[in-house]
């Protein structure tokens, strides 16, 4: 469904991503791990359109779309819930949902969408005429989620779900994702907590300064390789 | 009493003609963080489109409004997306220098076109007054002006809490990378909240025309007026900025009255420099 390929990625002169090559296939999930500065959160600006790789391709449905904008993609069906949830403080939290299918094919279908997220996260309607910034972190995660469901992804991207969130509020939300998944919604999930997202995936790619450094299928994953793939040699 | 009783009303009246020039202005900040200086010329471009129009088709100017409306929207739209869009992310001095350089284009333009002469738009409304029990005169111009006022803010008020685009612009207003993500064409939207600024300039422009008299270099008031109703009222709020129109008024007919005529723009400026020194994010502004 979704192809990387020798994905490089310059932030000026420094490279950021080298040789980059993910693989994710249709009704998947998918862990990409990797410690601060990894080059996970400049592998999905990448991928979602907000910077451009220098060289190597993405495909998404066999078509390329690594020199697409933003918007472009998320019409194709990619969304991205980003790290640190980024709710509009200006919009309640029906808006912010609403902002969500904002793009043609999805605005259509927004009434039905709505219900069926309303359905997956009830606290969402309790408090929908309330400002979206008033919510606790997890509500504002789960408002998140809700805003990226709102294109009708086919693929979703969800970046740091679990930072500085409790254990309760995370196994709510994890939960969340598995049934978004049976849904038929592909995910990649980015994390550092390596435990619960491998127990979550179905295939896994570690990065370390910006290359990958180990991928295959969790259970074939020793915890020492884990480690090293992770942390580096050095340790 | 009864002396401070007419320029109280009629500042306040006044006031929501000042809340529709400063309204523009107060908007694209909002989105953009940017001051746009051309922004009193682009009014007074709908106020001499109103007398073109006036003129051609002989029909009183607010009636030129359904033509001066869509001619201004075309105007933002394009200057932002061929113009502004150009300088945008590259902080605030390329934007200023940019709507800077626009406003002297434009004054000349308009002076090579319609020549120094002071115009105004005539009609019928404009020199009648209304007499409240023979206590009061209010000019019938004043009243348009406030009902204006009032009518484009609410419209605003109910685009941008019911529509989609009104979302948009607000969500880029609070965080551009994450509308991108949303599938927000950010530049497109930046086009189109500038064509809906310069709508509400379409309206301040006609009812400018109708109230005062106006010149090709007029534009540079009203930018001034418009950034008094900015400061005073805060960025980021339609009630505010409505709010912050009427102090300005109030102040201004107020002073007036107290100190003389010559110190009613004085009078305004005091006001202003009041709000900043205690409270400088406006009456109402956040942060």
């Amino acid at each position: 469904m979704l192809k990387i390929q020798g994905l490089d990625v310059f932030y000026g002169m420094f490279q950021a991503l080298s040789n980059i090559s993910v693989e994710v296939e249709k009704g998947e999930i998918v862990s990409i791990l990797g410690a601060n500065g990894a080059g996970k959160s400049t592998l999905l600006k990448t991928i979602s359109g907000l910077m451009a790789p220098k060289s190597g391709s993405i495909y998404f449905d066999g078509e390329r779309i690594d020199r697409l904008e933003p918007d472009e993609i998320v019409n194709r069906g990619i969304s991205l819930v980003p790290e640190g949830r980024r709710i509009f403080e200006s919009l309640s939290v029906a808006e912010n949902l609403l902002i969500g299918s904002y793009t043609g094919r999805a605005r259509q279908r927004c009434g039905e969408t709505l219900e069926s997220i309303f359905h997956l996260f009830p606290r969402l309607k309790e408090r929908r005429a309330t400002m979206g910034t008033s919510l606790s972190g997890g509500e504002q995660q789960m408002l998140a989620i809700g805003r990226a469901l709102m294109s009708r992804p086919r693929l979703i991207i969800f970046d740091e779900i679990s930072l500085g969130l409790s254990p309760i509020v995370i196994k709510v939300l994890y939960e969340a994702v598995t049934r978004i998944n049976r849904d038929g919604v592909t995910v990649i999930l980015v994390e550092q907590d390596v435990t619960r997202s491998l127990a979550t995936a179905s295939q896994a790619y570690i990065l370390q300064e910006g290359k990958v450094s180990l991928e295959g299928h969790p259970k074939d994953l020793s915890e020492e390789e884990v480690r090293r793939a992770y942390f580096g040699d050095h340790v | 009493m009864l002396v401070f009783m007419e320029p109280l009303i009629n500042g306040i009246l006044l006031g929501g003609l000042f809340a529709v020039i400063g309204i523009g202005l107060s908007m694209i900040f909002g989105i953009m963080k940017q001051v746009n200086l051309a922004h009193g010329e682009v009014m007074i471009i709908g106020s001499y489109l109103g007398l073109v129009f006036m003129r051609l088709l002989g029909i009183p100017p607010l009636v030129c409004l359904i033509f001066v409306i869509p001619c201004l929207f075309v105007i933002g739209f394009l200057l932002q997306s061929y113009l502004f869009n150009r300088v945008l992310g590259k902080g605030m001095e390329p934007y200023l220098m940019v709507s800077f350089g626009l406003s002297i284009i434009l004054q000349n333009t308009l002076l090579k076109v319609f020549t120094p002469d002071a115009r105004s738009l005539d009609s019928s409304l404009t020199i009648r007054t209304l007499d409240v029990f023979g206590l009061l005169h209010l000019p019938v111009i004043y009243l348009i002006g406030f009902a204006g006022g009032l009518v484009v803010i609410a419209l605003l008020h109910l685009f941008m809490k019911r529509t989609y685009l009104g979302w948009a612009i607000r969500a880029s207003g609070d965080d551009l990378g994450t509308s991108k993500l949303m599938g927000i064409n950010t530049s497109r939207v930046y086009a189109l909240a500038m064509g809906i600024a310069a709508v509400t300039s379409a309206v301040a422009g006609i009812l400018v025309g109708m109230t005062f008299t106006f010149y090709p270099h007029s534009g540079t008031q009203y930018l001034i007026t418009a950034f008094g109703v900015v400061i005073i009222g805060g960025t980021g709020s339609l009630m505010g900025t409505f709010l912050g129109g009427l102090i300005l008024g109030v102040a201004q007919l107020l002073g007036g009255r107290l100190l003389g005529p010559g110190f009613q723009l004085l009078a305004g400026y005091l006001i202003l420099l009041v709000v900043l020194t205690i409270r400088p994010q406006g009456l109402f502004g956040r942060r």
